[in-house]
């Protein structure tokens, strides 16, 4: 302790004397050139604070590089600080988990960093573990009915999000303000408006939790007796043996294979294939019956299984598939090129299934009588809770925040009329609490007949935290801040972000210049072998560069890059364990993948030939050069 | 057969009292239809019978019981009296005519089938086979003895008076004296294997878990050039192949540099370890499909039994370049069973902690 105590009086200069390993201290941090002032971006709770650095500065901060690959845009810190709070009251408030609270959130250098809250003592641990009972199985008992009527709370919440109107603010209140209703003006309405959207965006995350943890927590059971009994099972065959064949995820894909199948069945395959853009689809196709039909299936896909977003969702920026057509247009054409090649496009279903079948029976019939029934019992539970697990993101990430992001461009789109600013995108360069001060300067402004003052000052400002973003995704943030954990064994840490003291070690190893530059180790995620040129990915809109037999490279993968999947012959990223979608749609296509390599992307270069190893949980850099 | 010896082939495992562990093993597998080399079994009442036809039972004892258990002079002498003994009484001529008529049909048989003119030396192995149940005992009791290329009736017979006199180590005449006379002289019971020699260019031990883990999924092959001395007895690194039963599919490869082998002798007697030449050294010794070959009658030689087991094989390669697998011999494994007791040490106290949180509430307890 006593190194934290002179660093908080006397911060150590760039060269310490010699101590032990440790990450770097979050108080050490230089702003990156161009960056700087970059805290303005973010609420002073996301910020270390200088009077807390002696507690802030002792404990381990692993960034979120799962959730949170890229800089984060001041508006969009609502959907961090949303899902901080959802996991967090779920844990700690609603189900009482004995062993584990929530998580202190900080953000340095616009990178979003987290810590565990200390773990309760042995007493609170009882007191917890009595509350957690009676919660925890009451969910597990009635699960099924629940989950029902949780996904009947979650469209509701999206519908209501949709609906949302943002007053116009038109010359005159409407008359029927004077013969009706004289209720709230327009003015009053927008706010109202903004608050029931936050309000919204704060809650929805308290249903993403809702089942998670507890979830996941069965999953582990299961994965955690399998271990005991096969020591040397890896973590997919596990997974395999508990995921389900009919996940929410690959729906929009098999909306695309079944809208290819309808255009050749019409006979308007050729006019898809000829369109790029949705322009082009409605010119080529509104012309004829048969064209109007396929149209009607293509609105009919379109809401929900569109509302998938090209990232994680929890950026505005990653946008979804409804919002430009061009992505899902050139997959349809790809499908129906698949069908003219004689491929049928239906997935294995029944194949998946027997071998999921298969699977269980042959690890059954190595076990002991006597531990058949608990092996029988946690499986069951498993596949009880797996829809959740699989499917929740859907909702939640990519059906729910596709209508989030947009509702706010809709407020973005009246501060633009206003003269705020030019690009409607422009209104994610303000923290929530901002645009709530730019509303109140709207209200002020429209309800008096005068002029806002929004255009005289956001511009400057907006313009500013453009150069310090673009400064910020430049910089390369270190996997984790301050001293080297202790022991990591928070079971839910370790399955869900990958972090082991494995892990924490090869950060160290790379970190100090001891890592290996030609071969990365991560997660075996997906089986198989592939070698190919790579072709690394770090943001959704860079995915239309990806060639034919390249291998995918990318911080985190997304679910709705799943066409592209199609194209590529292995996968790499440098974030999740074994439960993260990279790995699932990478096991459902039969691609290679290595998950959590933590620096795939900062030590492979495109056109590098690479090697993919699934089974081993390596990469190996063949070739230095990039082919180019 | 007769009294005194069983083709492998008349054998099962109801006959170990008869001819002990390893011969009733052997003769299992046979019976199942595994590929072990052919052979024979010297029963234990060739043993007992010689020892009573030329009273030597009694003066064994004498010795045995006689020995002091904590003086190495004594049990020295001990042991050089009986070994003098076994070896040197006459042995009965019906048993020694037995034994000679076993080894000689074994021969002409192989002789023929193989097409060489050695029709009355063909190399076996002779080992001695254990009656008792329990491996420790058996290896205190000294009956582990193995002399590879044997060839020939007299030297045959040489060699099994060998392992019955190998019953008489100092070590072995140490566990006994302590033991009643009963129970001693039912630890002096002993058969024994005479078994073709597999010319094997390729040998190894098979493992039907995971030596490392226990884990019942798992084949876990060591193989290197040569017999398998080398492998069994650690004097060279052997490749590994790892591999998961379902399918079964190999996982892992690791090839070691094999810089030794036993081979047979030129004269056709007996053994040499030598240096394996460069070119061979770094090479895996096993092609994936006798991996899988390997795998899949580990797989039933483990069925067969009901349980994990440790074998022992060897490979022949024909001029064609296939490999015809010889099993020479499978045990229990028994270790993975301890693991079994020890299986929750890898789960961290914070999994099983909240674990225990998550089994209670999904069984409604709190």
């Amino acid at each position: 302790m006593t190194t934290t105590d002179n660093a908080v009086e006397n911060p150590p200069a760039h060269e310490p004397a010699p101590r032990e390993r440790s990450f770097p201290d979050p108080y050490q941090m230089e702003t990156p050139e161009g960056a700087e002032g970059w805290e303005d971006m973010y609420a002073y709770h996301n910020r270390f604070l200088p009077t807390r650095q002696a507690e802030d500065s002792a404990k381990t901060w692993f960034r979120n590089s799962l959730h949170y690959p890229e800089v984060s845009y001041p508006f969009d810190q609502v959907t961090i600080d949303g899902a901080f709070t959802g996991t967090g009251v779920t844990n700690t408030r609603v189900f009482a988990l004995p062993p584990a609270k929530g998580l202190d959130v900080r953000v340095i250098n616009g990178y979003t960093y987290m810590s565990t809250i200390a773990s309760p003592d042995a007493e609170e641990q009882a007191r917890r573990a009595e509350e957690f009972g009676k919660r925890a199985g009451y969910y597990f008992q009635n699960w099924d009915s629940l989950y029902a009527e949780w996904e009947g709370r979650v469209t509701t919440a999206i519908r209501a999000v949709r609906d949302i109107e943002v007053p116009p603010l038109s010359e005159f209140e409407p008359i029927e303000r004077i013969t009706v209703d004289r209720g709230p003006s327009q003015a009053n309405q927008l706010l109202a408006a903004y608050h029931r959207l936050l309000e919204h965006g704060d809650q929805i995350w308290t249903l993403h939790s809702e089942f998670l943890n507890l979830g996941y927590a069965a999953y582990l059971q299961f994965l955690t007796l399998c271990k005991e009994h096969f020591p040397e099972i890896d973590d997919q065959t596990i997974s395999r043996m508990v995921s389900g064949v009919d996940v929410l995820l690959f729906r929009p894909d098999d909306e695309l294979r079944a809208l290819a199948r309808k255009a050749e069945e019409l006979g308007v395959g050729e006019l898809v294939l000829a369109a790029t853009t949705e322009a082009e689809l409605l010119a080529n196709l509104a012309g004829s019956d048969a064209g109007q039909t396929w149209l009607t299936a293509l609105d009919e896909s379109k809401d929900p299984w569109f509302y998938f977003s090209y990232g994680s969702g929890m950026y505005h920026s990653h946008r979804s598939w409804i919002d430009d057509l061009r992505l899902p247009i050139q997959a349809i054409g790809d499908y129906i090129h698949r069908l003219r090649s004689g491929d049928d496009l239906t997935r294995p279903i029944d194949k998946l299934q027997s071998e999921r079948d298969e699977l269980v029976s042959h690890y059954r019939s190595l076990l002991d009588a006597e531990d058949l029934t608990g092996f029988d019992e946690t499986l069951a539970l498993s596949r009880t809770v797996f829809p959740y697990v699989e499917n929740h993101n859907f909702y939640i990430e990519h059906w729910f925040l596709t209508n989030f992001w947009n509702k706010v461009r809709e407020f973005s789109t009246l501060f633009q009329a206003w003269g705020f600013w030019n690009d409607v995108e422009d209104i994610f360069f303000l923290r929530r609490a901002e645009v709530e001060e730019a509303i109140v300067d709207l209200q002020m402004a429209w309800s008096a007949g005068g002029n806002p003052q929004g255009g005289h000052h956001w511009p400057s400002i907006i313009k500013r935290r453009k150069e310090i973003y673009e400064a910020l995704s430049n910089w390369n943030p270190p996997p984790a801040l301050g001293p080297v954990p202790g022991e990591v064994n928070e079971p839910l840490t370790i399955m869900l972000w990958g972090i082991t003291p494995e892990t924490v070690e090869r950060w160290l190893t790379a970190q100090d210049g001891g890592g290996s530059r030609t071969q990365l180790t991560g997660f075996a995620g997906s089986p198989g072998i592939a070698e190919g040129r790579a072709r690394v990915v770090l943001r959704p809109d860079q995915l239309d560069t990806v060639q034919e037999g390249e291998i995918l490279v990318s911080p985190v993968t997304s679910p709705s890059w799943t066409p592209v999947f199609g194209r590529i012959r292995a996968s790499v990223s440098d974030i999740g364990g074994i439960m993260c979608h990279a790995a699932i749609v990478s096991r459902e296509y039969g691609l290679p993948a290595v998950v959590g390599t933590g620096f795939g992307t900062s030590t492979i270069k495109t056109g590098q030939l690479i090697r993919v190893d699934g089974n081993a949980g390596t990469v190996t850099i063949l070739d230095e050069s990039t082919g180019a | 057969m007769g009294k005194y010896t069983k083709r492998f082939n008349e054998l099962n495992s109801n006959d170990r009292p008869l001819v002990g562990g390893k011969c009733a093993s052997l003769g299992e597998m046979v019976q199942a239809g595994l590929p072990v080399p052919d052979g024979f079994a010297v029963t234990v009442d060739a043993y007992e019978d010689y020892r009573d036809a030329s009273d030597l039972r009694q003066e064994l004892l004498r010795i045995v019981l006689g020995a002091d258990a904590h003086s190495h002079a004594s049990l020295q002498q001990a042991h050089d009296e009986s070994v003098a003994m076994i070896l040197g009484r006459e042995l009965p001529l019906v048993i020694e005519q037995e034994i000679r008529s076993a080894y000689l049909t074994l021969s002409n048989e192989t002789a023929q089938r193989r097409g060489t003119d050695d029709s009355e030396r063909i190399p076996v192995a002779v080992r001695s086979s254990a009656t008792d149940e329990d491996g420790d005992a058996a290896s205190f009791a000294g009956q582990q003895e193995t002399y590879l290329w044997v060839v020939g009736a007299d030297d045959v017979i040489a060699k099994v008076r060998e392992c019955w006199a190998s019953l008489y180590t100092p070590q072995a005449i140490a566990y006994r004296s302590e033991l009643s006379v009963a129970d001693a002289s039912e630890a002096s019971k002993i058969s024994v294997a005479v078994q073709l020699m597999a010319t094997a260019d390729v040998a190894g031990v098979t493992f039907t878990v995971s030596p490392r883990t226990g884990d019942r999924s798992v084949i876990a092959i060591n193989a290197s050039w040569g017999l398998g001395q080398s492998v069994v007895s650690g004097e060279v690194t052997p490749d590994e192949y790892w591999l998961n039963k379902l399918g079964p599919t190999l996982t892992t490869t690791r090839i070691a540099s094999k810089a030794h082998e036993y081979v047979p002798a030129p004269g056709g007697t007996g053994v040499v370890f030598r240096d394996v030449d460069e070119a061979r050294r770094d090479v895996a010794c096993l092609t994936e499909l006798e991996v899988l070959q390997l795998a899949d009658i580990a797989l039933r030689v483990e069925k067969h039994y009901g349980c994990p087991q440790d074998i022992e094989w060897a490979l022949e390669h024909h001029a064609d370049g296939t490999a015809k697998v010889m099993l020479l011999q499978s045990r229990p494994e028994t270790n993975w069973k301890k693991r079994k007791e020890e299986k929750s040490k890898n789960t961290t106290k914070g999994t099983s902690n909240l674990l225990g949180f998550v089994a209670a509430a999904t069984k409604g307890e709190n």
